[in-house]
């Protein structure tokens, strides 16, 4: 029987078997292993090399933090750490649990804490976070139970910064003072223990045994699956192949699942924000007066309710401040001044008063790729409104991620797009980094008045004073318009029947907890 | 002198001739990367960090160490097998092109099998049956196939058999928890799981590679049979096959057995070839059935400008290129006598 | 020796008349198919019931995702753009691509390849090598990474102002992938030709080398060109529709393209919305079909192992005395 007959009658054999196998194909895992699917890949398990969403995600389920926020709220408390205190302003002591192990066996101890955060800053891996403890002068072990912070100067936000996984507590013995350890290799004293990366392909996270805390592990074994498109993703969670899908699926892929047998679509406070961003020294206009009626008039003329409906289909709320809701001290500065609702009888006044010729010419410019495919009909969105309203004329720009982050920050964009996603949920995470004279933004933007008040409210420790130091500063955020928050994005997650947990762990921290996630 | 001795002359010749191929392709690689605009860490903290504090980790991650120096570092490196580290996630890229390059073989000869059963199959039907409506039906097959784009083609194949009907897995290697517990020595899962006795995670495999290979296969076969078919018709006019018909040779017999094997001598070139287009074609295919192969892991890497990564990832791809162009001229040397050496 | 003008040409038209059946037909259909979408693709703004990205009419905003129905025949995307008018203005913007590419790549590929075949040496040895590494090249890959380097690098670039620069972008990726494929062929059939008796005559007459080129070989060779022409085209077309679903190339905001209409459309097939992606992907099939069924006509009937020629039947006038037959 010649070759050609051989392999035909192979082919037809190999179809056959595979149909009847249909019946036998492999789905999701037994009740102890939840699967979770997700299109964002992690950088380094190691804390001093991770600055990125996914490697964080498993970093908090390997390690402990001193500090942690608990799930549903927005304050940091102590994890690692039995209490923490600031001893005067710009001394923080922390004392550590008892009896707190790493999963092989060594004891955790100030020594590893120390270590953890002196090997971040002689590392300063360029895909670390090192820079978040530029305010840190030293740190101390002055005894096995004792860590002792020295501060540059007073930081209210402290507490916050130790709940960031960059600086997750490394066992000493086992890692490298001046390199990263491998992912596949790491140790920590959390939930969890990473029982292999296949970078690219998937992370399995086994159920620590020896974790000393009363909260372990609900299940015994967590997959991270990675995936190239979230379509293909998305067929996954419908088909059962993994139990959860979260990060990142597409609004028409969330609509679709809304109405899948076996699949519920799971939301929760999220506090990713999108916003507009004014360079003000290139924007169009003959004085500042003139600049800041454009700026309040395509704040009085953008509708955000059209937007989250339209576009994202509701899988993100209108943000009226840049602090977003669910944070401690938001407000909502926009909303107060300008309404809701667009106005364009005001926008025009506002344009009118200030002497502004319209239509206004504005060039704004987005990218394509970084913050997802949808922006291009974000941004169709915007020009559509503000072109209507026959106020302005858009031209849209688009480029593509690295030459848009090089540009942007040096001056070559008049108006542009930009995400912000936190360090740590503290309103200073939203409004320093936008508002301060030296914002990584370089926008010229320099109010006197508002780096006061972000000053005072880095240092103050009193709540209810720093809740008006934010509100003020939400207000003039408002009113100069440097930057225009849009929206702000729920964290949605598509979950078979039967998987619950999902929604407990959705708050402000955006820390995935596999631990509190059980499967039928 | 003696046809062995001048084949050995023609091989090493032909090697002689490959290096500075291959020298050409490797400092065209660097180059190319090393103009692209972006570093790895504007793209992965850009917008999250002020351009200065960027600038100095990029000065300090060496960045802009002086493109001379870089490119000797870089052939120095590549001819010592050192082909570096990636900068985005740390593996080496010996390590990917071990792992995902086993993905992206398998697939791609899983997919030339099917190229080559559907083109040789519907290629001689059309060539025998020429000008016949099974002809052009043939041909317009070839040409549908091919026209159509992979992406799309793939996404199509994975709802009607993934989601509709339930038969196929519809993306990766092999289900998540297989994945976890195989054992992998060559990283080809087919065979390592039949090495270590795993008959389900052998039959998880394979349902796995049936859509890819079939999606990527299709597009190949539609040029393989256009080539059949033409050279069928060619060596079907030729003198020893109206000879054999003379001698009253079956009709049957004259195409499979005589007309047959002599138009499988270009084919061979040819399929070698193909072998660009399969790596062209990978790519899409790896992306659209989340298939962890080299293709897709370049996209990724380009994205983020992890130029070591990419440098590394073409390198070997273009050695490989050549070095299968290579291997066939030689079969074609060796066994066709008419290529002159 | 005089050479006919155009003398190559006139042979490939004379064999089209000759061929029999099939190739014929084969080749009719394939240029009407192209023919129809360049008409398309020039009379785009009349044909187009809107424009590429136009999302309203008459102060109305078009619905999104609507299925077809008589306002939109081929329903609205999730941008609420009109799929019809994307798939016609996208055909403008594959025919640009496609004539650009093609141009550019005959234009460097065949000199190249002419002299280089002709004058040899090191030239020649030079140069095939650098042919022969960007031949090794995946094209895809290429065209990826060509695409990548020229984004916004072509803005002040002349044909960017009459084109767009993502078109010129896209055009110059598919050029670099080809011009190899043009010079091999055209330098092989020149290394071939050149030994034939009227040109070592011509020469030997004293005629300049341009004029030898120019004239006599050049014609003989360049009958290859148009059906790798047309393949080339084909090809281009499935490259440019890679590189706009992988995103790179032609920005969103400025043209309308298949590949990344597809590429948005692979959402909205998983939730029951075919006509985002099915109709730009017949469009894709259609055109490559008409550019793929002229070269295989061409083919058929210019390649001389394979081609029927029509036989007609002399006409034997009648002897003296008797019919005509």
């Amino acid at each position: 029987m010649n070759l050609v007959r051989r392999l035909g009658i192979a082919a037809v054999l190999a179809t056959v078997l595979a149909v009847v196998a249909a019946g036998c194909g492999s789905s999701g895992g037994g009740g102890g292993t939840i699967i979770r699917g997700t299109t964002d890949q992690p950088v380094s398990y190691d804390p001093a090399g991770a600055y990125d969403l996914p490697s964080y995600d498993v970093i908090y389920n390997v390690y402990q933090n001193l500090m942690t926020i608990p799930p549903g709220e927005n304050k940091p408390v102590p994890e690692a750490a039995e209490k923490c205190d600031f001893t005067n302003p710009t001394t923080y002591e922390c004392t550590l649990q008892d009896g707190l192990k790493f999963s092989d066996g060594d004891p955790l101890t100030s020594k590893d804490v120390k270590f953890s955060f002196d090997r971040n800053v002689e590392i300063a891996d360029p895909n670390g976070a090192s820079s978040l403890l530029a305010n840190m002068k030293s740190v101390d072990a002055p005894d096995d139970k004792t860590v002792v912070f020295h501060l540059k100067q007073p930081d209210a936000t402290w507490p916050f910064v130790l709940t960031v996984a960059s600086f997750a507590i490394v066992d000493s013995s086992d890692f490298p003072k001046d390199k990263l350890q491998p992912s596949d290799e790491v140790i920590g004293s959390g939930r969890y223990t990473v029982a292999s990366y296949k970078p690219g392909q998937q992370t399995v996270l086994e159920k620590n045994d020896a974790y000393t805390g009363d909260d372990p592990a609900e299940n015994d074994t967590a997959i991270v699956q990675y995936y190239d498109k979230s379509s293909t993703l998305k067929l996954d969670v419908e088909n059962g192949e993994v139990d959860i899908a979260y990060r990142s699926l597409s609004p028409t892929d969330i609509d679709s699942l809304r109405d899948a047998d076996g699949v519920s679509i799971v939301e929760g406070n999220g506090t990713e924000i999108r916003y507009l961003v004014f360079n003000l020294k290139l924007q169009e206009g003959t004085s500042d007066a003139q600049k800041l009626a454009v700026r309040q008039a395509v704040a009085q003329t953008v509708d955000r309710e059209a937007i989250a409906k339209n576009v994202y289909d509701d899988t993100v709320d209108p943000l009226y401040s840049m602090v977003p809701q669910g944070l401690e001290f938001a407000t909502k500065a926009f909303a107060e001044k300008y309404g809701e609702s667009p106005d364009e009888a005001a926008a025009k006044k506002t344009l009118a008063d200030a002497g502004v010729k319209t239509p206004v010419p504005l060039e704004i410019w987005w990218t394509p790729s970084h913050y997802g495919p949808s922006s291009g009909d974000e941004y169709a969105e915007i020009k559509n409104q503000l072109d209507d309203s026959g106020l302005f004329t858009v031209s849209l720009k688009s480029t593509e991620w690295t030459q848009y982050s090089e540009a942007a920050f040096t001056n070559k964009y008049p108006q542009y797009e930009l995400g912000w996603f936190p360090d740590y949920p503290d309103a200073n995470d939203y409004t320093a980094p936008f508002y301060a004279k030296d914002s990584f933004l370089n926008i010229s933007y320099d109010n006197p008045e508002m780096n006061k008040l972000l000053e005072q409210e880095a240092a103050e420790t009193d709540e209810a004073k720093r809740a008006q130091l934010f509100k003020k500063i939400q207000d003039i955020g408002a009113e100069e318009v440097p930057t225009l928050p849009i929206w702000q994005g729920k964290q949605v997650a598509a979950v078979r029947d039967g998987v619950s947990g999902v929604e407990d762990t959705f708050d402000p921290s955006f820390i995935f907890r596999y631990w509190l996630i059980t499967k039928d | 002198m003696s046809r062995k001795g001048s084949l050995r002359t023609y091989v090493l010749t032909r090697l002689v001739l490959a290096i500075p191929t291959v020298l050409i392709l490797l400092t065209m690689v660097f180059l190319l990367m090393r103009v692209a605009p972006g570093n790895p860490i504007q793209v992965a903290l850009g917008g999250h960090l002020s351009q200065q504090e960027i600038d100095r980790r990029s000065a300090e991650a060496g960045y802009d160490k002086p493109i001379p120096a870089q490119y000797v570092e870089y052939l120095g490196d590549v001819f010592t097998g050192n082909l570096g580290t990636t900068l985005t996630d740390h593996r080496t890229v010996t390590s990917i092109i071990v792992e995902n390059g086993s993905a992206t073989l398998e697939l791609t000869i899983a997919a030339m099998l099917v190229a080559l059963v559907v083109g040789l199959t519907v290629g001689i039907l059309a060539g025998r049956f020429r000008d016949t409506p099974i002809d052009l039906g043939g041909r317009l097959f070839g040409i549908v196939v091919y026209a159509a784009p992979v992406f799309f083609v793939g996404y199509l194949l994975q709802l009607l058999f993934g989601s509709t009907l339930h038969w196929l897995p519809t993306s990766g290697r092999v289900g998540p928890v297989t994945e976890f517990e195989l054992d992998t020595t060559t990283h080809l899962y087919l065979i390592d799981s039949l090495i270590s006795g795993n008959f389900n995670a052998f039959w998880d495999a394979v349902t796995h590679l049936i859509l890819p290979a079939v999606t990527l296969g299709l597009l190949v076969s539609g040029v393989l049979i256009r080539l059949v078919r033409v050279n069928l018709m060619q060596t079907m006019r030729g003198d020893y096959v109206e000879a054999a018909r003379a001698r009253g040779v079956s009709e049957r017999r004259v195409v499979l057995e005589h007309a047959f094997r002599n138009a499988l001598i270009p084919v061979v070139t040819v399929a070698g070839l193909q072998f660009a287009i399969l790596l062209g074609g990978a790519i899409l295919t790896e992306q659209t059935f989340n298939w962890p192969g080299i293709g897709s892991e370049l996209v990724r890497y380009l994205n983020e400008r992890d130029y070591i990564a990419v440098q590394g990832i073409i390198t070997v791809f273009a050695l490989a290129v050549v070095l299968v162009s290579l291997l066939i001229d030689l079969i074609n040397a060796f066994i066709d006598p008419r290529v002159r050496y | 020796m005089h050479m006919p003008k155009f003398a190559g040409i006139r042979r490939m038209a004379a064999r089209i008349q000759e061929a029999k059946g099939a190739p014929r037909w084969i080749l009719y259909v394939g240029v009407g198919i192209v023919v129809f979408f360049i008409i398309l693709a020039i009379f785009a703004p009349l044909i187009a019931p809107y424009g590429f990205d136009q999302v309203s009419s008459d102060g109305m905003r078009f619905p999104k995702q609507a299925s077809p129905s008589s306002d939109h025949l081929f329903g609205t995307t999730v941008q609420s753009t009109d799929v019809l008018s994307r798939t016609i203005w996208g055909a403008r913007t594959a025919i640009e691509v496609v004539v650009l590419s093609v141009i550019f790549s005959i234009a460097i590929g065949v000199p190249l390849g002419l002299v280089s075949g002709y004058i040899g040496g090191k030239l020649d040895r030079g140069l095939v090598l650098i042919m022969d590494a960007l031949f090794a090249f995946p094209y895809l890959l290429l065209a990826i990474v060509v695409a990548f380097l020229l984004t916004d690098k072509l803005n002040d670039f002349f044909l960017s102002n009459l084109f767009g620069a993502g078109i010129v972008t896209a055009a110059v990726a598919i050029t670099v992938v080809y011009i190899p494929q043009y010079f091999r062929v055209v330098r092989n059939h020149v290394i071939s030709v050149r030994e034939e008796p009227y040109v070592e005559a011509a020469r030997a007459l004293g005629a300049k080398r341009r004029t030898i080129i120019g004239r006599y070989i050049f014609y003989n060779v360049i009958q290859n060109v148009p059906a790798l022409a047309t393949l080339n085209a084909a090809d281009a077309i499935l490259t440019l529709a890679a590189l706009g679903f992988l995103g790179y190339g032609i920005q969103p905001t400025e043209a309308a393209e298949w590949g990344y209409d597809i590429s948005r459309a692979i959402d909205d097939v998983g939730a029951g919305i075919w006509w985002t992606g099915v109709f730009p992907g017949m469009a894709i099939v259609l055109l490559v079909t008409g550019f793929t069924l002229v070269g295989e006509g061409l083919n058929d009937v210019l390649n001389p192992l394979i081609r029927y020629r029509r036989i007609r039947k002399p006409k034997i006038p009648a002897a003296q005395g008797q019919e005509a037959s």
